[in-house]
């Protein structure tokens, strides 16, 4: 492996530091046991995380979250995994069109989404309903989960499969037993940047959601917009450790290099 | 007693042919190699039979049965893959139980044929490995372990030992063939690799450009090639460009004015030929003995015999002797060339640059 030069060190780890400067911070900001954001502080406490597992607006929220991610995140696996092996292995009229449409809601603004979603649902009369804000939430997510489907596809060694034919499992068998395990990386990684950016997703939700859907997200800006106070800072860093905890368990499992990079 | 037939099968990709009126009758027990070079249509013919592919016109019959149209898995023939395509994320044992699993076989004489089809390849230890534990000798044994376990009535090896260095190459070579002869199943292989070809084979099947050109036993081929292509592409071979001459009992090549006796029944007087001569059926005499004089340009020693590169009024030719142990003529030196004329073959035609 190549070494760094000494400019190049400095520059790695000023990036470094910009990038987990404020996400450290939070995080300590998020133990204080002042009644303002604060830092240094005077001491450790958990007074903070008290206060948002006995907010119960918060904990609706968080739940709120939790499954519009887990429910998204899981349909927008099972549309995008046939997607992805019809875009990989067939050739078919509207092929480059399909491939362009799932993966647009990445290039559209999440603001004009939600602007538009919410003139629909108006349209269709179905504003504040759970299930509609899952639907934009799949739009959202999908592309994820099919970029890295096709890319472990992409990478897949096809003849497996075909031994498997040959061997006597028919085309859905051989799917099940050979394809799916191959791919799995792949499937498991989209699913879990498709949760991530659900749960993480503001934007577009903040026009979607109606006060009996609030998502932690939406919730945590309503609240800032009117006070700031360290209880944010706990909610924050729950956050972080949700997200940092899932990343590991992927890591651990598959290897974050081989699911995001595509290296095997 | 025809048990795989194949008639007039085509296969068209789009606007390119890759598989021309193929027919070939392969009996049962045989087994037959399918050789020429990349892009000849042989793996499109092979995955035609394996079901994998669909021919555009023809006829496949197995046993009396027509398969043409039959998916992969209602054919129960056994392939080994150019990348063995083995399963990465099963054991050895998963991986040959797969077949048997399909066919609902039970699970204790799963057992015992998996632990049969494994001992056949001698890797009865390797049974609880990952294939990327295992060389690539290995992995290519556990493919033909995985394809003979469910005792299929063909066995389709595509490309078997491509991926393995030469040593190993040859040693599977003779372990393929023992294999074979001891499950005595049908066997047909692509290669693009003619030794390969001719030591294993019952019968060659030589493809050029999506035609089958010749199908032959090795000896024959090697011998009797029946174009050009053929007699340089299977072993090493001199082409001498002439024309045929005929003069009541005795016909002869004519090479710029030089007549060598030769015999080709079928072709006519004054038809442009080639003339096709191994390197091991020249003897290297003495200078002023023999048919041809030359000198030696170069020569190589090569262990069990030398090759010679041979400047003569004819051309080039390259010339390759036993190693008798003693000094042979000297680079430079002036020697003369003798052969049989029944060694030379006569094929109408002139050669394509070979």
């Amino acid at each position: 492996m190549q070494k760094n030069g000494p400019v190049a060190l400095i520059f790695h780890v000023l990036v470094l530091t910009f990038v987990l400067a404020p996400l450290v911070i939070i995080c300590l900001v998020a133990f204080t046991p002042e009644n303002t954001l604060s830092l240094p502080t005077t001491g450790l406490s958990l007074r903070w995380f008290k206060a948002v597992f006995e907010h119960p607006d918060f904990m609706a929220s968080f739940w709120n979250s939790i499954w519009l991610a887990t429910l998204s995140a899981t349909l927008a696996v099972a549309f995008a995994v046939p997607a992805a092996l019809a875009i990989s292995r067939y050739t078919f009229p509207g092929r480059d069109f399909l491939n362009a449409l799932f993966l647009s809601p990445l290039i559209i603004p999440h603001l004009v989404l939600g602007v538009a979603f919410l003139r629909l649902f108006a349209l269709l009369g179905a504003t504040g309903s759970f299930a509609w804000l899952v639907a934009t939430h799949i739009i959202v997510v999908t592309p994820y989960v099919l970029r890295l489907v096709l890319a472990a596809l992409s990478g897949l060694d096809r003849s497996a499969e075909q031994a498997a034919r040959t061997l006597g499992a028919g085309e859905w068998t051989a799917f099940r037993r050979i394809t799916a395990p191959m791919i799995l990386p792949g499937i498991t990684g989209g699913w879990l940047l498709a949760f991530i950016n659900s749960f993480d997703e503001l934007t577009m939700s903040i026009f979607v959601t109606s006060p009996a859907t609030v998502t932690l997200p939406v919730r945590m800006y309503m609240y800032a917009t009117e006070s700031i106070d360290p209880m944010m800072a706990a909610v924050s860093a729950l956050m972080i450790a949700i997200t940092a905890a899932a990343m590991l368990v992927l890591d651990r499992t598959f290897g974050l290099d081989r699911i995001l990079v595509g290296q095997r | 007693m025809a048990f795989l037939t194949l008639e007039g099968v085509s296969k068209e990709f789009g606007t390119f042919t890759a598989v021309r009126d193929v027919s070939l009758t392969i009996d049962k027990g045989e087994f037959v190699s399918l050789l020429g070079p990349s892009g000849c249509g042989k793996t499109t013919t092979l995955q035609m039979i394996a079901g994998l592919v669909e021919p555009t016109e023809g006829r496949i019959s197995l046993d009396g049965r027509d398969i043409t149209r039959e998916k992969p898995n209602r054919r129960g023939l056994g392939v080994v893959f150019q990348s063995y395509a083995l399963f990465p994320h099963m054991t050895v044992a998963q991986n040959v139980a797969f077949g048997l699993e399909m066919r609902r076989v039970p699970q204790a004489e799963r057992t015992d044929r998996v632990r049969e089809a494994l001992m056949l390849v001698q890797l009865s230890s390797f049974a609880d490995r990952y294939p990327r534990q295992l060389s690539g000798g290995q992995r290519q044994r556990v493919a033909i372990a995985r394809a003979l376990v469910i005792a299929p009535p063909v066995l389709l090896l595509d490309e078997p030992l491509s991926n393995l260095d030469a040593k190993l190459r040859e040693e599977m070579q003779f372990e393929l063939r023992r294999i074979q002869r001891k499950v005595g199943t049908t066997t047909i292989m692509v290669t693009h690799d003619q030794a390969e070809a001719l030591s294993i084979s019952d019968r060659v099947v030589v493809m050029e450009a999506g035609r089958m050109t010749q199908v032959d036993a090795p000896y024959r081929l090697y011998e009797q090639p029946s174009n050009a292509f053929i007699s340089s592409f299977v072993g090493k071979t001199n082409l001498l460009a002439g024309t045929w001459r005929r003069n009541g009992a005795s016909s002869a090549v004519d090479i710029g004015g030089v007549l060598l006796e030769a015999s080709a029944p079928e072709i006519a007087a004054g038809t442009p030929v080639t003339l096709s001569i191994r390197p091991e059926k020249v003897l290297v005499r003495d200078a002023g003995a023999g048919r041809l004089e030359g000198h030696v340009v170069s020569r190589f020693f090569l262990g069990s015999q030398w090759l010679f590169t041979i400047e003569t009024p004819l051309g080039t030719m390259t010339v390759s002797t036993p190693n008798q142990g003693g000094e042979p003529p000297a680079e430079g030196s002036r020697v003369g060339l003798d052969w049989s004329p029944a060694d030379l073959r006569v094929i109408a035609g002139t050669a394509a640059a070979a």
